[in-house]
Order: C-alpha cells, then sequence, then structure tokens
C-alpha cells in the first residue's frame, strides 16, 4: 500500500511505456482483449437488444434505453397465440431437413463419382457445375415460378404443381446448395485410401455397396458437416423461400414468412417481431454451440477448395 | 390374408428387379459406370438450374408482353439489354441514372458490394489476427464471433429495421442530432443503403475471418522463429510472412463475398424496401412484378454477366500472380 503512494503519476506512465517497449508482447496481448472485446460487442449487442425489445411491453415500447421498460415475458408466448409461429418453424424444419436429405443422398453419389473416379469429361462437368452456383437466383426464378406454377411444360410432360408445396423450396434449393456439397464431399471421399474399397469389392459387394457401406460411414464426419451446413444454409435462405410460397402457414411458407407477417399488421407490434426473431434464431444458435467445430471447417473446406 | 400375400410376393419380385438392376450397373464398364451414377445429379440441375437458366436466355430475347395470356412476347434479339443500359426501358427504378445515384439499380448495388466488401475484409481480417492468438476461452469467443453468421436473412434484416426504427431506437435520435440520419432513416434511400450495408458487415464479417483464420493457420509457424532469430519486429513479419502467405486465400474469400452481395436481396426487402434501396436483384423482381418478363430475365443476365467479368478478372490475375512466383 505505502510503496503504491510512494511512486508518483508520472512513474507509472514510464514504467508502462519502459514495459511496451522492451516488452511487445505485452502491448499485443492488450490489443488483443480489446480487439475481443470490441468484436464480442458488436456481434453479440444486435442480441441483446431484441431481448430488451421483446420484453418491453408494447404501449411503453417508444424512445427506449439501453434497459427493458418494463417486464412481459408472456410476449414469447403471445408470438405463438396471435400467429400458427410453431406451424412456420415446422414447415422450415421439414424444408430444410428434407432439402438436407435430398443433397446429401445425391451429392453422395456425385462427390463419390468426382473424387474417386478419373474419366474423360470429368473436369467440363465439375466446371458446369461450379458456374451454375455463380448465377444469381434471379436467374432462375422466372421459369421455375412459371413451371411451378403450372404455366409451362417440361419437355411436353406434365408436371406436378409444386408452388406452395414444401418441394417448391426444396427441389430449387437442393439444386443450388448441391455444387457447394459435391465439392465438399468429393474432398472429403477422395481421402478414403483405395485398398479399402478394393477390400470391400473382392469381399463381393457392388461399387454402389462399397460407396454406402464403406466410404460413406469412413467419411462420417464429413458427411455431418455437409449435412449441418446445408441445413443452415437452406434455413437461413431468404429468396425462395420468399417468392416460391403464397404466405400462409398452410402453404408450407417457412418462419421468414411468419416473422414478416408481425412486421405486416396494422398494429404494430414491435415487440412480438423481436420476440418472434429471438425464436426462429434460436435452433441456429444451439446448433453452432454444439456442432462449431464442423460449421467452422466446412465452411472454410468448401469455399477454398471451389 | 390373400392380399397379404400377393403384397410381400410383389415386393419380393420389386426386389428381385432391384437386384437385377445393380447387377446391371456393376457389370458397366468404369466410365459407363460413371455417367450412369451422375444421372440423378444432372437430372436434378438439369431441370432446376440449366434448363431456368436456358429458358430466362431465351425470354430475354423477346419483347415484352403485358396485355395478353402469354407475357413472353415476340423474339427481339439484344433490344431488351440495349434499352436496359441505355435508360430507354423505363423501369421501377432507373437502371443507371447518375443523377439520381442512390435510386439507381447499378449505383446503388456497386455502392453496396464495394463498401460492404472492403469492411468486411477488414474487420474479417482483424477477427482472423485475433482468434489466431493463444487465450483462453478461444473457443467460445470464436462462437460469440460466427454467431451473426448463422442468422437468418429474415432476422438479421429485422434486427436492424428494430435497431434504426425512429420511434424506438436509442441509436436514431443522437446519430439524427449529429446530421447522420435524416428524420425517416428506413424510407429514405440514402439512409436504408448505409443500414443494409451495416447490417451485411454485421453478418458477413466473420465468414470473412473463418477464410482468413484457415489461411492464417496454414502458414508455417517456423518461419516466424526464423524472422525473430533475425531480428524482425512485428509489423515486418507481418508485411513479410503473413500478408503474402495469407493473399491466396485473401483472394479467394473477396472473390466469394463480392458475388454474394452483387446478389443481394432478402435484406434490403425485410430492412427497408425495394423501392427505396433497388437493388439489381429487386429491379429484376420489381419489373417482373410489372408482368415485364424480357426486361426482368435480361436484368438478370446483366448480373450474371458483371459476375463473370468480376470471375475472369479473378482468374487472370490469379494466374498472373501464379507465374510471377512466390
Amino acid at each position: 500500500m505505502a510503496r503504491a503512494h510512494t511512486g508518483d503519476e508520472k512513474n507509472v506512465l514510464e514504467r508502462t511505456a519502459h514495459r511496451a517497449v522492451h516488452e511487445p508482447d505485452v502491448v499485443y496481448r492488450w490489443l488483443t482483449y480489446i480487439g475481443i472485446g470490441f468484436f464480442l460487442t458488436a456481434s453479440l449487442f444486435p442480441f441483446y437488444w431484441l431481448t430488451v425489445v421483446a420484453l418491453t411491453p408494447n404501449r411503453s415500447i417508444s424512445g427506449l434505453g439501453l434497459l427493458p421498460n418494463g417486464f412481459n415475458p408472456g410476449v414469447f408466448l403471445e408470438v405463438f397465440q396471435t400467429i400458427p409461429f410453431l406451424r412456420y418453424m415446422f414447415n422450415s424444419v421439414l424444408i430444410a431437413a428434407s432439402t438436407t436429405v435430398i443433397v446429401l443422398f445425391v451429392g453422395s453419389i456425385a462427390g463419390y463419382v468426382f473424387g474417386r473416379y478419373d474419366f474423360r469429361g470429368r473436369t467440363p462437368l465439375m466446371v458446369v457445375v461450379l458456374v451454375i452456383s455463380y448465377f444469381p437466383p434471379v436467374a432462375f426464378l422466372i421459369p421455375l415460378f412459371r413451371l411451378f406454377t403450372g404455366n409451362v411444360s417440361l419437355f411436353g410432360l406434365p408436371y406436378p404443381q409444386l408452388y406452395n408445396t414444401p418441394w417448391g423450396v426444396v427441389m430449387p434449393l437442393s439444386a443450388l446448395v448441391m455444387p457447394l456439397i459435391i465439392f465438399l464431399l468429393s474432398t472429403f471421399y477422395s481421402q478414403i485410401p483405395d485398398g479399402l474399397e478394393d477390400a470391400a469389392r473382392i469381399e463381393g459387394s457392388t461399387r454402389i455397396g462399397a460407396l454406402f457401406r464403406v466410404i460413406v460411414p469412413l467419411s462420417a464426419p464429413g458427411v455431418a458437416t455437409a449435412g449441418i451446413l446445408t441445413f443452415i444454409i437452406v434455413y437461413n435462405e431468404f429468396f425462395f423461400s420468399y417468392l416460391m410460397v403464397t404466405g400462409t402457414a398452410d402453404s408450407w411458407a417457412p418462419v421468414l414468412h411468419g416473422i414478416l407477417q408481425f412486421q405486416g399488421t396494422q398494429s404494430v407490434a414491435y415487440n412480438l417481431m423481436a420476440a418472434a426473431s429471438i425464436i426462429g434464431v434460436l435452433p441456429m444458435a444451439l446448433l453452432v454451440m454444439l456442432a462449431q467445430d464442423r460449421i467452422v471447417s466446412g465452411l472454410t473446406q468448401g469455399a477454398l477448395k471451389e | 390374408m390373400s392380399t397379404k400375400k400377393s403384397q410381400s410376393a410383389g415386393s419380393a419380385r420389386a426386389y428381385r428387379l432391384d437386384l437385377k438392376l445393380l447387377n446391371r450397373i456393376e457389370r458397366l464398364s468404369e466410365t459407363q459406370f460413371v455417367y450412369v451414377m451422375l444421372l440423378p445429379v444432372f437430372a436434378l440441375l438439369g431441370t432446376m438450374a440449366i434448363w431456368p437458366l436456358l429458358y430466362t436466355a431465351n425470354i430475354s430475347l423477346h419483347a415484352d408482353n403485358i396485355a395478353s395470356a402469354d407475357p413472353v412476347g415476340a423474339f427481339v434479339g439484344l433490344e431488351n439489354y440495349v434499352r436496359i443500359l441505355t435508360g430507354e426501358a423505363n423501369l421501377r427504378r432507373p437502371f443507371l441514372d447518375l443523377n439520381t445515384p442512390f435510386t439507381s439499380a447499378l449505383p446503388v448495388t456497386l455502392m453496396f458490394t464495394a463498401v460492404a466488401v472492403v469492411a468486411e475484409t477488414l474487420l474479417g481480417f482483424a477477427m482472423a489476427l485475433i482468434l489466431d492468438q493463444e487465450f483462453r476461452g478461444r473457443r467460445w469467443v470464436r462462437v460469440g464471433m460466427i454467431l451473426p453468421w448463422t442468422v437468418p436473412i429474415v432476422i438479421q434484416g429485422m434486427i436492424f429495421y428494430l435497431l434504426f426504427q425512429p420511434s424506438l431506437g436509442f441509436l436514431v435520435g443522437p446519430l439524427q442530432n449529429l446530421g447522420l440520419l435524416s428524420g425517416s432513416p428506413l424510407a429514405n434511400s440514402q439512409d436504408s443503403l448505409l443500414i443494409v450495408i451495416l447490417g451485411d458487415i454485421w453478418k458477413q464479417s466473420a465468414f470473412m475471418a473463418l477464410l482468413i483464420l484457415a489461411g492464417l493457420q496454414s502458414i508455417d509457424r517456423s518461419l516466424y522463429d526464423v524472422a525473430e532469430m533475425s531480428g524482425a519486429s512485428r509489423l515486418q513479419q507481418f508485411r513479410t510472412i503473413t500478408f503474402p502467405l495469407v493473399l491466396p486465400t485473401l483472394l479467394v474469400a473477396l472473390l466469394f463475398r463480392t458475388i454474394a452481395a452483387l446478389k443481394v436481396y432478402g435484406l434490403v426487402e425485410t430492412v427497408s424496401s425495394c423501392n427505396t434501396v433497388p437493388t439489381l436483384s429487386c429491379l429484376v423482381i420489381s419489373t417482373w412484378n410489372a408482368n415485364r418478363y424480357g426486361s426482368a430475365a435480361a436484368i438478370a443476365f446483366v448480373i450474371a454477366t458483371i459476375i463473370a467479368l468480376l470471375l475472369l478478372f479473378y482468374l487472370q490475375q490469379f494466374r498472373k500472380q501464379e507465374h510471377g512466383g512466390i
């Protein structure tokens, strides 16, 4: 205590400066902490703000400060009572899960072929797959919309009207996620040693059998990564989810329409908008916390391989 | 009883057929096998991606036909493109009008892309440098930082809608006093563009950070030891080791984000409206809603062309760099 009082302020400054010059690592350490503080605040503050808006009763919501103006946890129940929000959530999960199943199955076969076979036409076909992923979604919209509403026929065949069904969102999204997943899975599958596949073939397994009994199980972590990534991308998607359904819960509209319903109502209920947003983001937040390594590796590998 | 029996017989037959099919696939030569296996994926991509692209390309060469039952008019060649690029198309919002840059589609989209991507790159780089350090609780810091990336677009939009709602937010008042925002920011084109850019930066910086982090972690650590031995400062180490080695990854990440930013639509629709911030994708939708199929398709392909030019430029630069050594 006494020693602290003897050193005057200039001395403290001098000592800090001295340390900074001679041990730059200390400075970097502090810079790192300041950076962590800044980025975490910037990333997480909007979630806090949503909670503040949700908990404040709607009548006292104007001119809100940094703390909730009242405490109204009932708003989270109100979301489900005002509109069939649970049905919207169910639709979203169903759409994301179906897309994931289709993409993993079809993408596995394609990833196996592209990853483990060297054949004529391999590179051009890969380029076709890659080029598709660069087109903006608006370039697919008009024909698909006309096809799904029964205004145009494909190769003269009668085609089921997919507008306002889950398939109207699932099919286009399966195609648009496919390139990323093919590239991810083909790198995973190509890493399995040839010997294991040959062994299965000698045991009498077919090539398809070897794919689903040996290669897919051995690359389970990779397949899981691809699956989680597909689920997140589809759940978060806006374009086709918004335009391929009318927007009522019965028309298989996903959760984004549920949330927009609150924005569209005559009585502006900001607290309900915020509460619905929090509920809608929860599944994704849980997924990130449980599977962060998969998501990180999938994202980086997928993007850098392409 | 009898129906059950016949059913099981049927399923047995189906199973045998299945085996037959599998056996036939097994007996194919390798090349044949490969193409049979690629059938499902190209059936899906063919109907959901390739056919729509060809169809859109085709109607972009046909006139608008608002009145009649068939919205696709007569073949007019490249006229739609010419009319859009010269500003004669008379769209809901102009394609390019330098007198009103904040309400014409090309400048709005380019401003959005340039500002958002540059900011995301800088912030992402900083985040990646932080996450590359060793410190306690690093995993949880990473979760916190990537959380925005996992937020659905509609909720991302809702967050920024609520943050900049004048009757609600604590942010709007002070910003208005500083003269940065107008009275109703979500209805003002200039302010809304700024808010949409902020929203994009909030969500996508983490994506940039993760890609750059992957690049950072692939750098051989012994290079830094050598640098330290020869007395290089941290800054010098960054300039001579970190930056050049992470540059290829950075460029890929940059390309990815730029392409995605050029397609922006959902964020604009939720935060503000397509009429206030008319990005190129917005313009396609509003033109399509006005039943002008030909023009809408042509704008869609203008976006695709911009992306293609960007890709070509990038590939050329990348090739040059590879030939240039390092």
